[in-house]
């Protein structure tokens, strides 16, 4: 007889083994999770060859539940909402509106256009859950502009990539529901706790972004000359993103009373606004048929994940790993936000080889109890916990932190992949370029993630408003 | 050795103690020969553990009966709205009997599930936002949060069950999604939904939700003696243990509403009687006619209850 | 990253095979988004009935529960059929002719075994909960407007069912591109370099504007 703990860390590298060979990822977590029940209930009957097929019956049995059992949770219906709005905000044309409002409104800084499309997919990033489209049609609608007056073509690209990544901070945000599941954490609280952290992601692209452009006289002249008139027409077009925001705010948290309701009612109100808005603009069934197919297919890959990941997590329930991983971590003899820095760390290096949503759901249900145990637990008072704040603000911050970070992997070489849908929009960029020219947004993501790690305050003002 | 895996969810709380009570017994009289692992949330979703018991997964978990109303229709009496049942050892004395008819345990049985005992639970009074409502017309559109048989009861007087779950219930009551929600009084405080209330209804009593705790028929079989005679032996004791621990809470849930400036509401006796004509009665003759037609002992099982529950009142 | 690959057709028997697979997977997959669809629907009728006229929908959170199995895994196959499932590409990117048609083969066997096991596990789940000596064939009922649940769990046995037919004809297309030595086999989704599959990403999106 093997120990439990044994099982589990052997299936584990197999696990690292196949998704390293190229096995899709949730078929991978799915196949080893399966093989580890069989093996752990085999295991408990000493290996007995006449016992083998009932360890065998037991295990398909308790792996066939969870697709269904998983799936079927109300919360999570939060996701293909989400994705949803992103996909109508396409044929509602709703990323030029906000680029030509972004531009009459503030490219008169130095910087200007690069400024105005930081703020754009900041603005964007309301509407869209994800942040790969996000790049690819700014890279459609801004570079061009850019490259007219004179920009430096790379350092165009990086604005655009890099201004992508906000998607995933400021809600909607798939990536953050999905956190929020795996830990089993309030989903509106994490959503609004995305709001502070990404627009102060906006604001320090935007410092650079300036910076950079007073220093260097030839990047970015400042574009004047917009009327008044002009600024207040560029508004309309784009009053959808704000009725989206206000609608899922007020879902969440409104701060002048009673909130309007759960987030997934304020996700598919906002949907249903935008698809208003796609209507009006013409769209039309065959538009609206593939809108549809597009979003259930990256809804399938996303859950596909979900169900295969947790069949693992089921295992590893069996197998008691996290327990025994969480206790490991907090014998460590360095201090936890020694040990914290480092698990950030070893996240931006995974992330430069895996997607972020593999990523988290593959590493979230050993890691994410640790860091609680860390802090001091789940329940922990913030007097007595090592990061100064409630297990539940832990898991909040945490959270943003990780997201942050998967964020930041999209600009980063090897696989930086917001850096590939660039270069594959423009036929004039390498995409060595976009590296090159989103390089300096990596200063800035450095200092964002040191800054939220320092100050705590800026991801937990909004959520510790919510009781 | 044995080992059994125990899927139960959420958080240690009172309503596990009877569980990790047991544990300690079994494992204590059988010199650590027979352990139990209690598992929060790790091994099934609660709405799965019996499926979990009919697969042998785990060997013994807990459930409620209104998760799956169509997996264990029998045990739903128990769930039935204005019972009458005062305290939880008369929960206790109900629940037993019922679990102890041979077609409570028939059906069960096609679960590959044996009951062992229950989780007793008080009455699920209401708290709520804005003015008490006292009197039944009060009732009419109220958005309640309250599930199975208490649901129905609030429909028939006019109130809109919301469904929520647990975890949501305070976010719904902040955003006014409900007014009101149904739940015992651990879980008002542990869900926090005392937080939000303005009142709470002291003797409106409409009735429970039933969590009985089962165990794979076919681990209990291959038991040795000695492991079983234990494990059977210290049901009482952990129902004791269980009893007395949610005795404190109560004892503590009158300064709590002092504490957090929550009214005790009391409705009279007339608005109580009216109540229960108007939603007890018929769906209690809906449930017994609707067990009946699939030629099952609902009469009986009703009738049990309630000789139980009078007998059961005269001892204490 | 959820760019999707190239698949080659032509007139062979194994090609026409996956065509014909094809519709059936696309019907699933509009389903999936039909329900999404419905979904926002239904939270905006909730709100407002809520809302404006004080009668919230009874049974809101248990129609979302038993619509999600469709949403979710529905078009399991359809996303299966051009390589739109994530995975880690680094080793395979390199790898070209028959020793990665080895590890394509490899990976699509083992994801055949899986999913013959979920589909057998999944099938019971239904079985389970559907009895139909009983009122509506329910043994298994939601928990607050008691809706049986048996066709929302059979939702999983028939889309790993239509998953299972595509795996073979991949497992198929790799076994044959492998023992031929083929440089561009049918009916299974290309490799494609992280660089390639960014560009058909960019211009799926580009009639979108
Ligand atoms: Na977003
Ligand atoms: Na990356």
């Amino acid at each position: 007889m093997m120990e439990p703990i044994d099982i589990g860390l052997w299936t584990s590298g197999g696990l690292l083994v196949m998704v390293l060979l190229g096995m899709r990822v949730a078929f991978a977590a799915g196949m080893a999770g399966f093989v580890g029940l069989v093996w752990l209930r085999w295991n408990g009957f000493d290996y007995d060859p006449a016992r083998f097929g009932k360890a065998l019956e037991v295990s398909v049995r308790i792996a066939g539940l969870t697709p269904h059992s998983k799936v079927s949770a109300q919360v999570l219906s939060l996701i293909p909402v989400f994705i949803l709005i992103g996909y109508m905000a396409y044929y509602a044309r709703l990323t030029t509106a906000l680029f030509e409002a972004a531009k009459r409104w503030i490219a008169w800084v130095p910087g200007g256009l690069a400024v105005s499309t930081v703020f754009a997919t900041a603005g964007f990033a309301a509407v869209s859950g994800a942040s790969v489209a996000t790049a690819a049609v700014f890279a459609r609608i801004a570079i061009p502009e850019m490259l007219k007056i004179g920009y430096n073509k790379q350092f165009a690209a990086g604005v655009v990539a890099a201004g992508g990544t906000l998607a995933s901070l400021i809600p909607p945000s798939a990536i953050l529901v999905i956190y929020a599941i795996i830990v089993e954490q309030d989903v509106g609280k994490l959503l609004l706790a995305g709001f502070i952290p990404g627009a102060f992601s906006a604001v320090v692209y935007a410092v650079l972004i300036i910076g950079i452009a007073v220093v260097f006289k030839t990047v970015g002249p400042p574009v004047k000359g917009f009327t008044w008139g002009q600024r207040f027409a560029a508004l309309p077009p784009a009053l959808p993103i704000v009725a989206v925001v206000v609608i899922i705010i007020f879902f969440v948290y409104n701060p002048f009373g009673e909130a309007w309701g759960t987030p997934t009612e304020g996700g598919a109100i906002g949907a249903f606004i935008v698809f208003l808005m796609a209507l009006y603009r013409g769209m039309r069934w065959s538009e609206l048929k593939s809108a549809l197919l597009d979003t259930a297919k990256l809804t399938v890959m996303i859950f596909t994940i979900i169900w295969g990941v947790l069949i693992y997590v089921r295992f590893l329930g069996f197998a008691e790993l996290p327990a025994a991983f969480a206790d490991w971590i907090t014998s460590l003899t360095l201090s936890p936000m020694l040990i914290l820095v480092c698990i950030l760390l070893a996240y931006a290096v995974l992330g430069m080889f895996m997607d972020a949503i593999g990523m988290l759901l593959l590493t979230l249900p050993v890691v994410y109890p640790a860091v609680m145990a860390l802090n001091g637990g789940e329940t922990v008072a913030a007097a007595d916990s090592a990061f100064g704040m409630s297990g539940t603000m832990c898991a909040i911050w945490f959270g943003i932190l990780v997201v942050k970070m998967a964020e930041f992997c999209l600009i980063t070489p090897p696989i930086g992949l917001n850096c590939f849908v660039v270069a594959g929009v423009r036929d004039d960029l390498s995409v060595q370029d976009v590296f090159r020219g989103v390089m300096p947004f990596f200063i800035a993501d450095a200092v964002t993630i040191a800054l939220l790690v320092a100050f705590p305050g800026i991801v937990l003002y909004l959520p510790s408003l919510v009781g | 050795a044995t080992e059994w895996n125990v899927s139960v969810w959420g958080k240690r709380r009172a309503f596990t103690e009877h569980i990790e009570k047991i544990a300690e017994l079994v494992s204590e009289k059988t010199g650590g020969e027979f352990t139990m692992n209690v598992s929060y949330g790790g091994l099934s979703k609660n709405r799965e553990n019996l499926d979990g018991i009919s697969i042998g997964a785990f060997e013994m978990a807990q459930f409620c009966a209104g998760y799956h109303p169509d997996k264990n229709r029998l045990i739903t009496v128990l769930e039935l709205p204005f019972l009458g049942v005062e305290n939880l050892d008369q929960e206790v004395a109900v629940s037993h009997a019922i679990y102890g008819h041979p077609a409570v345990q028939e059906e069960m049985a096609q679960w590959n599930a044996k009951l062992l005992m229950t989780s007793p639970m008080p009455q699920y009074n209401i708290v709520g936002t804005g003015e008490p409502r006292d009197e039944l017309a009060e009732f009419e559109g109220m958005r309640v949060r309250a599930t199975g048989g208490l649901g129905e009861a609030f429909t028939a007087v006019g109130a809109v069950p919301t469904s929520v779950t647990a975890t949501e219930a305070y976010q719904a009551m902040e955003s006014g999604v409900v007014d009101t929600v149904a739940f015992a009084q651990h879980a008002h405080l542990s869900f926090g939904t005392i937080n939000q209330a303005d009142w709470w209804t002291a003797n409106l009593n409409p009735g429970t939700v039933n969590c009985p705790v089962v165990v794979n028929i076919d681990a209990y079989e291959s038991l040795s003696d000695e492991e079983r005679a234990a494990l059977d032996g210290s049901v009482d004791e952990a129902i004791t243990h269980y009893l007395a621990n949610y005795g404190e809470l109560l004892k503590k849930w009158d300064a709590i509403l002092d504490e957090k400036g929550v009214t005790k509401v009391v409705i009279s006796d007339e608005e109580l009687a009216a109540f229960r004509t108007q939603a007890a009665d018929p769906i209690r003759d809906a449930w017994i006619a609707e067990i009946e037609a699939q030629g099952l002992p609902g009469q009986e099982l009703f009738d049990l209850l309630t000789t139980t529950l009078a007998q059961a009142k005269g001892t204490n | 990253m959820a760019g999707s690959a190239a698949v080659l057709e032509d007139s062979s028997l194994l090609s026409r095979l996956d065509r014909a697979l094809l519709p059936i997977e696309r019907f699933c997959a509009l389903l999936s988004g039909l329900a999404i669809f419905s979904l926002m629907f239904l939270a905006a009728y909730s709100v407002v009935g809520r809302k404006f006229f004080g009668s919230p929908l009874l049974g809101y959170v248990d129609y979302i529960e038993a619509a999600m199995p469709i949403i979710a895994i529905m078009g399991v196959s359809y996303v299966q059929r051009d390589g739109t499932h994530i995975r880690m590409d680094m080793l395979v990117g390199a790898l070209h002719g028959r020793v990665l048609w080895l590890f394509e083969l490899i990976s699509v066997l083992l994801i055949l075994v899986l999913i013959v096991a979920l589909a057998w596990g999944a099938w019971e789940h239904f079985d389970r909960s559907f009895d139909c000596s009983r009122p509506l064939c329910s043994r298994d009922s939601s928990i607050d407007i008691g809706l049986p649940t048996w066709p929302s769990k059979l939702v999983v046995p028939v889309a790993f069912g239509v998953l299972v037919l595509r795996l073979i004809v991949q497992a198929v297309g790799y076994g044959r591109a492998l023992i031929l030595g083929l440089d561009n086999p049918v009916a299974v989704p290309l490799t494609l370099t992280v660089a390639e599959q960014a560009q058909a990403e960019a211009s799926q999106l580009a009639g979108h504007e």
